[in-house]
C-alpha cells in the first residue's frame, strides 16, 4: 500500500510539473511559428476608441485590408487617460514577451523610452528604401528618430494649442479673442466674458492631461518656443520669470474655469463649450474631430485661434506606429500597416476623420475641413515644438513628474512648489 | 524527564497503541506529501513575489518595459525620494482617514442593519437580499454611478438647487481640507495639509454603503449563534433592551467584529477601481490613494511604484500580525 502511494503522489507531481513546462513552452510557440510562415493576421494597439478616432482607425484598418487581401485585423485598442491606460496595458505585454504587431506612440520622449528599453524595431532601412525623410517637414522627421535612427512613421499632427471659442457666447460679452494680443490680452478678454455673466473657460481635467496641456500653452506662449526647448536641455530653468508669470496666468485662467473640472473629461468640456456653457476650451485639435461627430459645426457653433502669445507657436503632438524589436508575431503584415500608414490617399483619409493634417507633404489637402488647412498653413510656418504633457518633449518620467506637479498646483496653486519640483526634476530626471 | 518517560512503556501492554503511533506519523507524513505543491506555489507566488518587489524598490529599473536590477545607490534612496513627495504624503494621508472612516461607517451599519433585521420579523429575506445585493456589484459599476450622482453640475445638486440651495457642495472637486492641522509652505518637508478631504467623504460614503452588507451578513452569523437563553435569563431579571444589548448582545459579537475589521480593512486598504471610477486623483490629489499612484508610476518609475506597494504592504501588516499573533495565541490555549 505505501510504496504505490507514494509512487502515485510523486508520478502526480512530476505529471503536473511536466504540465506547467509544456504550457510554458506552448506560449511562446505560435509567435516563433507564425513569424516564419503565415502572417494573415495583424494585430494593433491604439488609444482611439472615442467616435471620431475609431473611425480613422479603421481608415486606416481599411486600408492594409485592401493592400494585404485576406488579412485579418485585431483592432486591439484600450480606453482613457490620454492613452495611459493603453500604455500600461502594452507595458505588460513587453514585459511578458508577447507584443502586438504594431502600436501606436507618440514620437521623440515617449518614443524614447521604448527604444532605450530595446522594445520597438529600428525602422531606418524602410525610411531610406521609401525616401520618406524628404517628404515631410524637417522637424517632423527629427521627432521619429532616435540617436539618428528611425524608429517610428508618422500617421498624423496634432496641435495641442488650440483655443475653441463659442462664438454666441463672445459675442454677447462683446469679445473678440486676438491671438496677437499675447496671455494677457487673453485673461482680460475672459474677465470680460465673466462680466457679462458667462463661464469664461471650460476644462475638463479628471484626466489631468488636459490641465497640463493648458498650463504647458500658458508656459510657451510666456517663454516663447526657443526656450521651451531649452526647459528639456535643461538650459532653461523652470524658475524663470516668464515660467513664474505664466503660472500667475494659469491661476487666474483656473479661476475663471467651471468649478467641477477635476469631475469631467476632456471632451465633455469640450462639448460643453460647444453648447455654450462657457466662451473657450483649451483642448488638442483632435477636440475638433469630437466636436464635428457630435454634430456641432464648424466655424458657427465653434470656431477657433491659436491660443495667444508672442509668437506663432505650434504645439506638435504627433501620432505614429512603431514594430517591437523582439518577438513580432507577423513580420509581414506589419510592414505592409507600415506601408499602409506611410500612403499619402491614406494619410489624406485619415485626417478627415481624425481632425489632425497629414504628416507627408505630398498628401493632398484641399479636400480637408476649413480647420485642418489653417493648421497645415500655420504647421509649414509656425515654430513647432513638442508637447510635455502627452511625453512628447520629455520622456516619461519627467512627464509624470510634470503631470503630479500640475495636479498639486491645481489643489494648493503654490507657486514656489510647482517650481521648486520642476527645477528639481530638471536636475535629475533629464 | 528520562524516568517519568521511560516508565509508562511497560505498564501499556496494549499492541494497538503502538501501532497507533507510526499510523499518526504515516498520515503526517503524508499530508506534508499533499500540502506540498500548494505550499510551494503559494511560497513562490506570494513570498518570493513580494521579496522581488523589495528588491526591485532598492533597484535601478525606471522605464517599466526594461529591467535593470542593479541596485541605487544610496540603498533605498528611492524611499527617500517618496516620503518627500507631495503625492507619496496626500496618499497616506488620504489612505488613513479613508480606513478609519470606512470602517467605522461599514461596521455600524452593518451592525444596526443585523440588528434590525434580526429583531424585526417582517420581510426578513427582502432586506438581507437589499443590503446584501451592493456587495455583489463591481466597484467599476457602482463607482460610474456615484460619480453621477455627486457630479457637481448635475446628479444630486440638481435636488438641492430646486430646494433652494444656491451654492451646493462640490462633492468630489472640492480640494478643502476639514479640521486642518498646518498651512504647509510648500518646500518644507510636510507638503499636504494633515485633516479630512472633503472630497474623499463621498468616496468614503459610497464605498461603505457597497460593503455595509458584507458586514451584516457576518454579524447576522454571530446575531444567530447567541443563545435565546441568555437574553430571556436577561429579561426575566429585568433588563431592559439597551442593557440587554450592552451586556448580552454586544460581547458576543466581539468575535464578529473583529472578522469584519481585518476584512475589510483589506477593501480600505487596497481601494482603486472605485477611486477611479468616481474621481480619479483630484485636484492637489485630494483623492488620491496609494493604488492609483502605483498604476501611474509603472510604466516611467517601476522602483518607485515598487516601493510604493511595499509601504502598502507594510501599512497591511501593521494591523494583520497583530491579528494573526492573537490568532495562533489563542489556537495553541486551546
Amino acid at each position: 500500500m505505501r510504496a504505490p502511494s507514494k509512487l502515485k503522489i510523486s508520478l502526480a507531481v512530476t505529471a503536473a510539473a511536466s504540465l506547467i513546462a509544456v504550457t510554458g513552452c506552448s506560449a511562446n510557440q505560435p509567435s516563433e511559428s507564425s513569424a516564419s510562415g503565415g502572417s494573415d493576421k495583424l494585430e494593433i494597439t491604439s488609444w482611439w476608441t472615442s467616435g471620431s478616432e475609431a473611425d480613422a482607425l479603421n481608415v486606416l484598418i481599411d486600408g492594409v485590408k485592401a493592400a494585404k487581401p485576406g488579412l485579418s485585423v485585431d483592432n486591439a485598442a484600450v480606453s482613457g487617460g490620454g492613452g495611459a491606460n493603453a500604455r500600461q496595458a502594452l507595458a505588460a505585454r513587453l514585459q511578458a514577451g508577447s507584443p502586438p504587431d504594431s502600436w501606436q506612440v507618440h514620437p521623440a520622449g515617449q518614443l524614447k523610452s521604448y527604444v532605450d528599453g530595446g522594445q520597438v524595431a529600428d525602422l531606418t532601412e524602410l525610411w531610406t528604401q521609401n525616401n520618406w525623410a524628404s517628404q515631410m517637414p524637417k522637424d517632423v522627421a527629427a521627432a521619429q528618430q532616435v540617436n539618428g535612427k528611425y524608429y517610428t512613421v508618422p500617421i498624423g499632427v496634432h496641435r495641442g494649442n488650440v483655443l475653441w471659442t463659442n462664438p454666441a457666447v463672445l459675442a454677447k460679452a462683446n469679445v473678440k479673442i486676438d491671438p496677437a494680443a499675447g496671455v494677457d490680452g487673453l485673461i482680460a478678454s475672459l474677465k470680460q466674458v465673466q462680466a457679462s455673466g458667462a463661464t469664461p473657460v471650460c476644462l475638463g481635467d479628471k484626466d489631468i492631461f488636459a490641465s497640463a496641456e493648458l498650463l504647458e500653452s500658458v508656459i510657451m506662449s510666456r517663454t516663447g518656443a526657443d526656450n521651451w526647448k531649452k526647459l528639456f536641455t535643461n538650459e532653461y530653468s523652470f524658475d524663470a520669470p516668464e515660467v513664474k508669470q505664466a503660472l500667475a496666468d494659469y491661476k487666474t485662467i483656473l479661476s475663471l474655469a467651471n468649478k467641477d473640472h477635476s469631475a469631467i473629461t476632456w471632451d465633455e468640456a469640450a462639448k460643453k463649450m460647444a453648447n455654450g456653457a462657457c466662451a473657450v476650451n483649451l483642448m488638442g485639435d483632435w477636440a475638433y474631430g469630437e466636436l464635428v461627430n457630435g454634430g456641432k459645426n464648424p466655424g458657427k457653433d465653434f470656431t477657433w485661434v491659436t491660443f495667444p502669445g508672442k509668437e506663432d507657436i505650434f504645439d506638435y503632438v504627433g501620432d505614429g506606429f512603431s514594430i517591437p524589436a523582439n518577438n513580432i508575431p507577423h513580420a509581414d503584415a506589419a510592414n505592409a500597416w507600415l506601408k499602409t500608414l506611410m500612403d499619402p490617399k491614406i494619410q489624406t483619409e485619415f485626417a478627415a476623420k481624425k481632425g489632425s493634417i497629414p504628416a507627408l507633404k505630398s498628401a493632398d489637402i484641399s479636400g480637408l475641413s476649413e480647420y485642418q488647412k489653417e493648421a497645415a498653413k500655420s504647421f509649414a510656418s509656425a515654430e513647432v515644438v513638442s508637447s510635455l504633457a502627452h511625453a512628447q518633449a520629455a520622456g516619461a518620467e519627467f512627464a509624470q513628474t510634470y503631470a503630479d506637479a500640475v495636479s498639486t498646483f491645481n489643489g494648493s496653486g503654490n507657486i514656489d512648489a510647482f517650481i521648486a519640483s520642476m527645477t528639481q526634476a530638471q536636475k535629475t530626471q533629464l | 524527564m528520562t524516568t517519568s518517560t521511560a516508565q509508562p512503556t511497560p505498564v501499556d501492554p496494549d499492541p494497538r497503541s503502538r501501532k497507533q503511533v507510526p499510523h499518526n506519523v504515516r498520515t503526517s507524513r503524508k499530508a506534508a506529501w499533499i500540502f506540498a505543491p500548494s505550499l510551494l506555489v503559494s511560497f513562490l507566488f506570494v513570498y518570493v513575489f513580494i521579496g522581488i518587489t523589495a528588491y526591485i524598490s532598492l533597484s535601478n529599473w525606471k522605464i517599466g518595459t526594461s529591467p535593470n536590477m542593479s541596485l541605487r545607490q544610496p540603498l533605498g534612496a528611492t524611499y527617500g525620494e517618496l516620503v518627500q513627495e507631495q503625492r507619496f504624503q496626500a496618499d497616506i494621508r488620504n489612505v488613513v482617514v479613508f480606513t478609519v472612516i470606512f470602517l467605522l461607517l461599514a461596521i455600524l451599519g452593518g451592525l444596526v442593519a443585523a440588528l434590525f433585521i434580526h429583531h424585526v420579523a417582517a420581510g426578513k429575506g427582502l432586506f438581507r437580499t437589499v443590503f446584501l445585493l451592493p456587495y455583489a456589484l463591481s466597484f467599476i459599476v457602482t463607482g460610474v454611478a456615484w460619480r453621477w450622482i455627486f457630479a457637481p453640475s448635475t446628479g444630486v445638486n440638481e435636488i438641492l438647487r430646486n430646494m433652494g440651495i444656491q451654492n451646493p457642495p462640490g462633492w468630489t472637486t472640492d480640494p478643502t481640507i476639514l479640521g486642518a492641522l498646518n498651512d504647509p509652505s510648500g518646500t518644507d518637508f510636510l507638503k499636504v495639509q494633515l485633516g479630512i478631504p472633503v472630497a474623499l467623504l463621498p468616496i468614503i460614503f459610497a464605498a461603505a454603503w457597497q460593503l455595509v452588507g458584507f458586514a451584516m451578513a457576518m454579524y447576522l452569523a454571530g446575531l444567530a449563534s447567541i443563545p435565546e437563553e441568555h437574553l430571556e435569563a436577561a429579561n426575566v431579571d429585568g433588563a431592559n433592551i439597551w442593557q440587554r444589548l450592552r451586556y448580552i448582545v454586544l460581547p458576543q459579537l466581539w468575535p464578529s467584529t473583529i472578522t469584519c475589521f481585518v476584512l475589510l480593512l483589506h477593501v480600505a486598504l487596497k481601494i482603486f477601481d472605485l477611486v477611479v471610477a468616481m474621481s480619479g486623483s483630484g485636484p492637489g490629489f485630494v483623492t488620491d490613494v496609494p493604488g492609483i499612484y502605483i498604476y501611474n508610476y509603472l510604466t516611467s518609475r517601476y522602483d518607485k511604484a515598487s516601493a510604493m506597494a511595499i509601504i502598502l504592504l507594510l501599512l497591511t501588516l501593521v494591523v494583520i500580525v497583530p491579528y494573526l499573533v492573537r490568532g495562533y495565541r489563542k489556537e495553541r490555549k486551546a
